[in-house]
């Protein structure tokens, strides 16, 4: 086939995959919520009020130190949302969805992908709410917004790649599920929503950037206030985690798929 | 244009060993052609439909196709229960590249569902869903539909309008009813433990299949 050929083919796919995409999002938005707009609020209002309640948690109990509390955790809270709300609903992706794989136009991949948009999307409009909320009140806005959307976007791809991973291997081992759903929860204290790496002694300094989620946390807290502290984070190690992940749980997608039997 | 099966196995792990489906099946299909593929409950059938439509790999050889071909149509193929028929059709329209709304509007016409197309799919009666699946890959428009057994396209109304739809187009059903494949298909195929035989003569086949 001439280079042509395949670039037209290339695009043909694309073209293919972005329209079963916006379709799936569709599909999974009627569904969650039926055809109501309750339903769309709350897809809203969850992350919304559960970091709400963070942030009043903490500005109630914290001393008053050089950051806002409030901001603090009710942000950090928003941004791990995202990976709590990818990675628990990988599990149940391919068993709730298995009659749509009748298509040939659907692959397994896209069936996630739809689900992270929507998820991805959602928060980030929950956190553009809390920081205009936050600048109405008290005038505070972000130092550096590009680094909190790169936050987001890092923090979003990482939790897909993890999603395919524990998907297939959801698939591969029964009842791996009830192991993924307790990770997210231990993942809370480690994860760097709760701290900076800077509060830390050296030696526990040194294995909290094993975690690739602190690295996105740091990323967060340098956009919102990396004046006031040393924020310490390598973009390329949570890209190498991304790159890993996705592509262990694409090519594991795909042996998944030649080996599920429809009904 | 056609639909080629070659050297085609299929077996499944079970408790004790494997079930096989398929030992080594051949045969084609060209674009047009009205084939039945009969077998006795618990052939395998089911299995041969979604090998056929590409949605299940058979554990060795090959399906080549160069044709459009439907979903295998059956009762629920990715239909959301939740969803009201309207809106599974739209769906599926999209993921096939169609117009949502002429589709929508061709399944009003032909499915008979009237104001039952706006309520939830989970409220259908099986015949209801046969329709609405007929009627909605009759509107996206394939060069051969792949339907499984079990739908109500018996000598009604609908059964009618389905028949002259697809006389035009190619139909693979694999279905147990001779009865079935005598009226819908011009030629036929036999499934029996693990051989798939294709014969040129529908009452050769029907003969074949009855005497099992």
């Amino acid at each position: 086939m001439s280079l042509r050929g395949e670039v037209a083919l290339v695009l043909r796919g694309a073209r293919m995959q972005r329209r079963v995409i916006g379709a799936l999002i569709i599909r999974e938005m009627h569904t969650r919520f039926g055809r109501h707009y309750f339903g769309y609020i709350w897809l809203f209002f969850e992350p919304l009020l559960l970091g709400t309640c963070i942030g009043l948690i903490h500005l109630l109990r914290d001393s008053p130190s050089t950051f806002g509390p409030f901001e603090f955790y009710a942000i950090g809270y928003v941004v791990y949302f995202i990976f709590r709300g990818i990675i628990n609903r990988a599990s149940s992706a391919i068993t709730g969805n298995i009659g749509l794989l009748y298509h040939r136009t659907i692959t397994l991949p896209d069936i996630f992908f739809a689900r992270h948009i929507i998820e991805t999307v959602s928060v980030t409009g929950v956190l553009v709410v809390f920081l205009f909320v936050l600048f109405a009140i008290n005038g505070d806005f972000p130092e550096n917004p590009t680094k909190i959307a790169l936050a987001m976007i890092g923090m979003a791809l990482l939790s897909q790649g993890i999603a395919l991973v524990a998907a297939a291997a959801t698939e591969a081992v029964e009842g791996i599920e009830r192991g993924i759903h307790a990770i997210t929860y231990l993942a809370l204290p480690v994860c760097g929503m709760f701290f900076l790496v800077e509060w830390l002694p050296d030696w526990l300094q040194e294995l909290a950037l094993y975690i690739p989620t602190v690295h996105i946390f740091e990323l967060l807290r340098d956009g919102q206030f990396g004046s006031r502290f040393r924020a310490h984070y390598d973009i390329s190690y949570v890209m190498g985690w991304i790159m890993v992940t996705h592509l262990i749980g694409l090519a594991a997608l795909r042996i998944t798929r030649q080996r599920i039997g429809l009904e | 244009m056609s639909l080629e099966l070659i050297d085609v196995h299929k077996s499944y792990p079970i408790r004790g060993g494997r079930r096989v489906i398929l030992r080594g099946a051949y045969g084609r299909i060209a674009r047009g052609e009205k084939v039945g593929i009969l077998g006795r409950n618990g052939s395998g059938k089911s299995t041969l439909v979604r090998i056929l439509g590409g949605v299940e790999a058979p554990s060795s050889g090959r399906i080549r196709n160069s044709m459009t071909l439907s979903w295998p149509i059956g009762m629920m193929a990715g239909f959301q229960p939740k969803l009201s028929g309207a809106d599974n059709a739209r769906f599926i329209a999209r993921i096939y590249g169609r117009n949502t709304e002429s589709v929508v509007e061709s399944v009003a016409d032909f499915s008979e569902l009237g104001e039952y197309l706006r309520m939830p799919v989970m409220t259908y009666s099986s015949g209801m869903r046969s329709r609405l699946a007929l009627a909605v890959s009759l509107a996206v428009d394939f060069d051969c539909y792949l339907v499984d057994e079990a739908l109500a396209v018996g000598d009604t109304r609908f059964g009618r309008a389905f028949a002259e739809k697809i006389e035009r187009s190619g139909l693979i059903l694999v279905s147990h009813s001779p009865a079935l494949v005598r009226r819908l298909c011009t030629r036929a195929a036999v499934l029996d433990q693990g051989i798939l035989t294709f014969y040129d003569d529908l009452d050769e086949a029907l003969a074949t299949y009855n005497a099992l």
